[in-house]
């Protein structure tokens, strides 16, 4: 039996902002099974970007324990968590961002550097992810010149050329218009029908419609935790 | 095996991003850069300069020639010039004296030397006479490039010959040749029996800008200044077998010079015995000392320009704080963005090292063309500034690249 992909226990995280603390995240406990389609709301700060940011290994908690594929990240250091973040979890975000001026092969390739693959490897697996995205005839395009739903398309590629356990995706379809967040929402069920773990962090109540379980954060805490009714499928290209 | 071409692979894809940060901000870059450029160009140069002093220096002794003491009767003034204050009485029995008595002695050449006025039809010049015996021709390396040199003969009969330096060629007979005609010293005919050998100039002395007479022809016919007796002389060359004998013979003739003169014990000699050893050495020190001057004014220069790179650095860091929380979301490591900035300025430096590097060799070259000056840009001072500059690169942009790499990546991110 291997252990859930996610465990927290009493997650915390303060800021301390001109001398009062501010619980953003309250005591959250909460575990994502391998294979979920959890869609994370709440309005703006409900505490449910930090506590993104936390279980992507971006911020560290204040107190609280976090198991991310059955390691606790508490005894982890920053090396060892910059590993993780490549390895384990793909991120999308809502402005995409890519590097400017850089082709999204090459943008692809990106964790593949960190990954210390060579140069050969890095540019046949970006291609593939790349092709597996639809972009297979726009390699050597820049950022400049991709369509926000294009340029997400590359994002996501990105997040999954290390192929991750998980992907986290924060707000994707904030900066895209209807039909194309429906697309992309498609290849996120797509890609979690062929098993990959997504979580996505969304003020947009239909958009969340489209994951498997939903949960609501409000003041720091979960509020509500429970699966979708009525799950939307979208036409997967 | 792997990890290294591996880490060789991770740095080649540091350069790659650093050049495509460097040329997202194309002018800013080379305006970076030329501050590093300056600052080596005027470091080399200024190495090349120096060196080329030394070499000068060490062609101006190798000019006296090698192995030999000059004894002046002044009292010796430590490493500066004779004072001329005090001058004493020096011999051309002195000088016989020496040969006969001191071991290792190879040769002694007797000298006068006096300020004079030459005048050919149309033309003349002033120049220092050199009286002199053949010994000198032999002691210090000086040798008649047409005609011939002194001779005993010459000597013996006080003959009004004289033998012409290069310079003084040039200033009386242009590009005619001078031997065998006719030239007024201090209104006295002389006939020109030889052209000495160019030995060039050493920084701004003229080597070939003098004549050399019989001393017994000086004497009698062009000596200006009043000597104590018919036998006395400005100073001796002392030719030594070997420099073993040069060290010992030193101390031998200083110690014979007290004897002969009855310098009672505890006064100061009236004597100076210096050898062509000290000479180098001293001169050596000196010119060292002029090149760790201008490398110090030089470098000031590339510190600037240091300073420059990391200002640039601080500012594409700053710009750049999204892409750092990026790719550290991306798996990048604290040392991964570190060595990211690290190459970046060091690129910079490395360009701006190159170019000026090849422009110090040209302007080098120019110098070398114009001043008649030796500036040798060496194989260990090109490569002495390349990897300067990639210090400097790494010194000066290490600190912005800590400070990248020490961003928490959630707030990295955040920024706009």
């Amino acid at each position: 039996m291997t252990a859930p992909l996610l465990e927290t226990h009493d997650l915390v995280k303060d800021y301390v902002i001109g001398g009062e603390v501010l619980h953003a995240v309250n005591g959250v406990s909460l575990t994502i099974k391998r294979g979920e389609f959890v869609a994370i709301m709440g309005a703006s700060g409900s505490g449910k970007s930090t506590f993104m940011n936390m279980i992507g290994c971006l911020d560290i908690p204040t107190s609280g324990t976090l198991l991310l594929d059955g390691i606790d990240t508490k005894t982890l250091d920053s090396d060892a968590l910059a590993e993780i973040r490549n390895r384990k979890i793909g991120f999308v975000f809502q402005q995409f961002n890519l590097l400017a001026r850089t082709s999204a092969l090459d943008n692809v390739a990106v964790p593949l550097i960190y990954a210390g693959l060579g140069y050969t490897e890095r540019r046949e697996r970006a291609q593939a992810k790349l092709e597996a995205m639809g972009l297979g005839n726009r390699l050597q395009n820049t950022p400049a010149k991709l369509s926000g739903g294009q340029q997400q398309r590359v994002a996501i590629a990105r997040a999954l050329v290390t192929d991750p356990l998980m992907l986290l995706a924060d707000e994707p379809t904030g900066a895209l218009d209807t039909q194309t967040s429906l697309d992309i929402m498609g290849i996120f069920q797509k890609l979690n029908d062929e098993g990959i773990t997504l979580i996505v962090v969304t003020h947009e109540p239909d958009i969340a419609e489209y994951a498997e379980r939903r949960i609501v954060f409000r003041d720091g805490r979960i509020i509500e935790d429970a699966a979708v009714k009525s799950r939307r499928r979208a036409v997967a290209g | 095996m792997s990890k290294l071409l591996n880490s060789i692979a991770g740095w080649g894809v540091n350069i790659a991003i650093a050049m495509t940060a460097l040329r997202t901000n194309l002018m800013r870059s080379i305006l970076t850069t030329l501050g590093v450029m300056i600052g080596v160009f005027s470091v080399i140069l200024a190495v090349a300069v120096g060196n080329g002093a030394q070499v000068s220096v060490t062609q101006q002794i190798a000019t006296l020639g090698s192995n030999m003491a000059i004894v002046v009767p002044q009292p010796d003034s430590g490493s500066g010039p004779p004072r001329s204050t005090d001058r004493g009485r020096l011999t051309e029995r002195d000088g016989r004296a020496i040969l006969r008595q001191v071991s290792g002695v190879s040769a002694v050449a007797p000298q006068i030397r006096s300020s004079v006025q030459l005048v050919t039809p149309g033309r003349s010049a002033t120049t220092q006479a050199t009286g002199a015996t053949p010994e000198y021709g032999i002691v210090s390396n000086v040798a008649a490039s047409e005609g011939r040199f002194l001779t005993d003969g010459d000597v013996g009969a006080a003959a009004r010959v004289v033998v012409i330096g290069q310079t003084v060629a040039d200033k009386l007979f242009a590009d005619a040749n001078p031997v065998g005609e006719t030239v007024r010293i201090n209104r006295v005919p002389f006939k020109v029996i030889g052209l000495l050998e160019s030995k060039g100039s050493n920084l701004g002395n003229d080597n070939d800008d003098q004549i050399v007479v019989p001393i017994t022809t000086l004497r009698q016919r062009l000596q200006t200044t009043a000597m104590q007796g018919p036998d006395d002389v400005t100073l001796l060359f002392v030719g030594f077998e070997d420099e073993d004998s040069l060290l010992t013979g030193q101390r031998e003739i200083k110690r014979m010079l007290r004897d002969r003169y009855r310098v009672p014990k505890g006064r100061i000699s009236p004597f100076t015995v210096r050898t062509t050893t000290e000479i180098a050495e001293t001169t050596g020190q000196v010119t060292q000392i002029f090149q760790a001057v201008l490398v110090a004014i030089a470098s000031i220069s590339l510190l600037v320009g240091g300073i420059g790179i990391m200002n640039i650095m601080l500012v594409s860091v700053t710009e750049r704080t999204r892409e750092i929380g990026l790719r550290m979301a991306l798996g990048a490591k604290r040392s991964d963005i570190r060595n990211q900035f690290l190459v970046e300025a060091a690129v910079l430096c490395v360009i701006g090292g190159a170019i000026g590097l090849t422009l110090a060799i040209l302007a080098a070259a120019i110098f070398q063309q114009v001043a008649d000056f030796p500036a040798p840009v060496g194989l260990d001072t090109a490569l002495m500034s390349v990897a300067f500059s990639a210090i400097i690169g790494i010194v000066f942009g290490g600190y912005p690249a800590i400070r990248a790499s020490r961003l928490s990546p959630i707030e990295a991110l955040r920024s706009e």
